[in-house]
């Protein structure tokens, strides 16, 4: 969908054209302005990123290399390390070197805080490392002028990389820290294996410290996704097609914050025991009491047995949720509760969790049964083509509908802990209008989806219409990165 | 790989005899077999410190990977130290760890133990316990040190008040060193101890 770098203008405006009034009648200036409308005004979730293999990773960053080798007038080896201690960040860097360039070769440990002593040049050297008397011409030593013969500088790069370091190792004398830059480890690494293993683990740390670069989340994924802006923005994979965070690398969650998530998921997961006792996976029906199991996506229920139709959520009528206010995301908080005693608040307070988290899980079962909606969807278009209710092709609008409210659910779902972590005040309550607002139109949607009977689509297009609407208006307003 | 392993163990191990420390009683190398993988280590505790009259026994295990990978220590003797583990003798010291260089010797790593014990990180502790002491109650965990010195490393500093409630707890059925763990623990409240013992 966002498979980017499709900047869209056509060249057509470059044509040669002889007739003047052809011209100016296919290429008047409203036309222009509409199709240069700036995505990221009408879209909140616009986001440019291209997914890359990983040769053109090694392109970017020795592309990246070569500059800051070629600005600063060092030998690439150098640039990178230099570039991985500093977040690659070109124009940054370049100002610092200027300013003083030994204090930054320092910070990244390039070259060493105190200038060496001087070598002393005799014929044989005794190693200290395996301590046997060696020829000069078989000592090695980075800047800092630590030699060690060949021999222990391959051992210690093998030992090294065989305990998954590769960008960090260091020299091998006491109390210093100056690193090994790629092309002498490499110089001192005979076995192929070795070699491999080392620029493997160099690259997975390269594009780890590289801000504008996120390794793909899924399972065995290699794609690396870049894009030059570092938002919390949703990507997704072009092989194994994962959606996820940009800027964290999990499940994407907007409207909610990076941090934001991370600590509502960990209290998630901490406090499920009790969560999961609450609750149960039934309800019984508010009217006649028989017990109902929810196997479908919408909360708008209808009993089998008496036909009440019912909230799953509040287990109110439903007759009071068609209308303007669909209060049942809103929680409402206990006025008096700074006068109750400790364990009342402590009460309150698991209530509240309690109240979002159950909301936050609802929408996620009901988008993993996402699946046997699409499938139930697929028996019931069966039926209809079969009993000569319209062609095959007729009924595809549905499956659409089901995207969206899938998409719609989602933001739905994670607008539960950005409600949770807010405080109250007339922001939270917007918000919670909004959301409110947004799960009623979500519930329509999922109604008519589950019980469409023709092939009239109208107004199952205006239900999508409107609730898309509602979700980006609620992520352009809230959605802040 | 061993080949260097043994080498440098070879040379560091005269390299020990030979020094000044040795010279002084401070530091001490023993051989435990021949393929240089085990040795016994000694310390002194350093003057002026709870340690002082001590002496201490460590365990120094050679990796094959020696010089490349440090050698694994731990103290045999018992000790009340925040880097140390009371119980299992398991030391906290970065260069035993990720600071380690190829460089380093048995001979450095000697005389950095012995610097460990002169001077303590509590924030960075191995033992919580003694840590917490250490940070509250500077004076109580210089009097356990000292005991703990006497008590296993022959150190010369006699408590007779630890050695009684000691004394008082082992004539309750209790083993002396559990005794003393818990005392040591209690800042040697003697009824917090036997409350814990008994619970």
């Amino acid at each position: 969908m966002e498979d980017t770098m499709t900047t869209s203008q056509g060249g057509e405006s470059d044509m040669d054209y002889s007739d003047n009034e052809y011209y100016d009648y296919y290429n008047t200036n409203d036309d222009i302005d509409i199709e240069q409308l700036d995505p990221r005004k009408i879209d909140p979730e616009y986001f440019e990123f291209s997914c890359l293999l990983e040769e053109q990773v090694d392109r970017l960053l020795n592309e990246t290399v070569e500059t800051l080798s070629n600005n600063l007038q060092i030998p690439p080896s150098l640039a990178k390390v230099l570039l991985h201690s500093n977040q690659w960040n070109i124009s940054e860097l370049t100002k610092k070197f200027n300013e003083n360039s030994t204090r930054t070769l320092i910070a990244a440990r390039i070259e060493p805080a105190t200038p060496p002593g001087s070598l002393l040049l005799t014929r044989y050297v005794n190693c200290s490392v395996c301590v046997t008397v060696q020829p000069l011409d078989r000592f090695y030593s980075l800047s800092c002028a630590h030699m060690f013969c060949r021999d222990c500088w391959s051992m210690h790069f093998e030992v090294q990389i065989n305990q998954g370091i590769s960008t960090g190792i260091a020299c091998m004398a006491r109390n210093c820290i100056v690193l090994a830059p790629e092309d002498f480890v490499l110089k001192h690494l005979q076995r192929p294996n070795m070699r491999e293993k080392y620029q493997q683990f160099s690259f997975q740390d390269y594009v780890k410290s590289h801000p504008q670069l996120r390794f793909c989340p899924g399972p065995n994924c290699s794609i690396v996704v870049h894009s030059k802006e570092v938002k919390a923005k949703r990507s997704t994979c072009n092989q194994c097609k994962t959606v996820f965070c940009f800027k964290c690398g999990c499940d994407y969650h907007a409207p909610t914050e990076c941090q934001v998530i991370k600590k509502w998921l960990t209290k998630c997961a901490d406090d499920s025991e009790t969560a999961n006792y609450i609750s149960a996976h039934t309800k019984d029906c508010p009217k006649c009491h028989i017990c109902i199991e929810k196997n479908g996506g919408c909360n708008h229920m209808q009993c089998y047995n008496c036909k009440h139709d019912f909230c799953w959520m509040c287990l109110g009528d439903w007759k009071s949720h068609g209308s303007e206010y669909y209060e049942c995301s809103r929680y409402r908080e206990n006025p008096n509760i700074a006068h109750e005693s400790v364990h009342a608040q402590a009460r309150e307070a698991l209530k509240k969790y309690l109240h979002y988290y159950e909301r936050w899980e609802n929408h996620s079962k009901s988008l993993k049964l996402e699946e046997q909606t699409l499938e139930k969807l697929r028996s019931r278009i069966n039926q209809k083509v079969m009993s000569g209710l319209g062609t095959w092709i007729d009924w595809q609008y549905l499956f659409t509908a089901a995207n969206l409210l899938a998409k719609c659910r989602y933001t739905l779902q994670y607008t539960y802990p950005y409600a949770y972590y807010m405080d109250t005040g007339s922001r939270k309550e917007l918000f919670e209008y909004q959301q409110a607002q947004l799960e009623a139109e979500i519930e329509n949607l999922s109604w008519k989806i589950e019980r469409a009977e023709t092939t009239d689509r109208g107004d199952l297009e205006n239900q999508m219409d409107i609730a898309e609407k509602r979700r980006t208006t609620l992520l352009k307003d809230f959605l802040d990165v | 790989m061993a080949n260097i392993a043994a080498q440098r163990i070879k040379r560091e191990f005269k390299e020990v005899i030979k020094s000044e420390e040795v010279a002084k009683c401070a530091i001490k190398v023993e051989l435990l077999n021949d393929s240089y993988t085990e040795l016994k280590g000694e310390i002194a505790g350093p003057p002026d410190t709870p340690y002082e009259g001590g002496n201490f026994v460590l365990e120094i295990r050679v990796p094959e990977t020696y010089p490349f990978n440090p050698p694994k220590v731990r103290f045999i003797t018992k000790i009340w130290h925040p880097n140390i583990s009371s119980v299992t003798g398991a030391i906290c010291l970065d260069i035993l760890k990720d600071q380690w260089a190829a460089a380093m010797t048995l001979r450095t790593v000697l005389l950095s133990l012995q610097a460990l014990l002169s001077a303590a990180e509590p924030d960075d502790p191995q033992d919580a316990v003694v840590a917490r002491q250490y940070k509250e109650n500077l004076e109580m965990f210089k009097l356990t040190a000292k005991h703990w010195t006497n008590a296993y490393a022959g150190g010369p500093f006699v408590n007779t008040d630890c050695d009684e409630k000691i004394k008082r707890l082992i004539d309750m059925g209790i083993e002396e060193h559990q005794a003393r763990v818990a005392l040591s623990s209690y800042n040697w409240d003697l009824e917090r101890a036997t409350e814990q013992l008994f619970s």
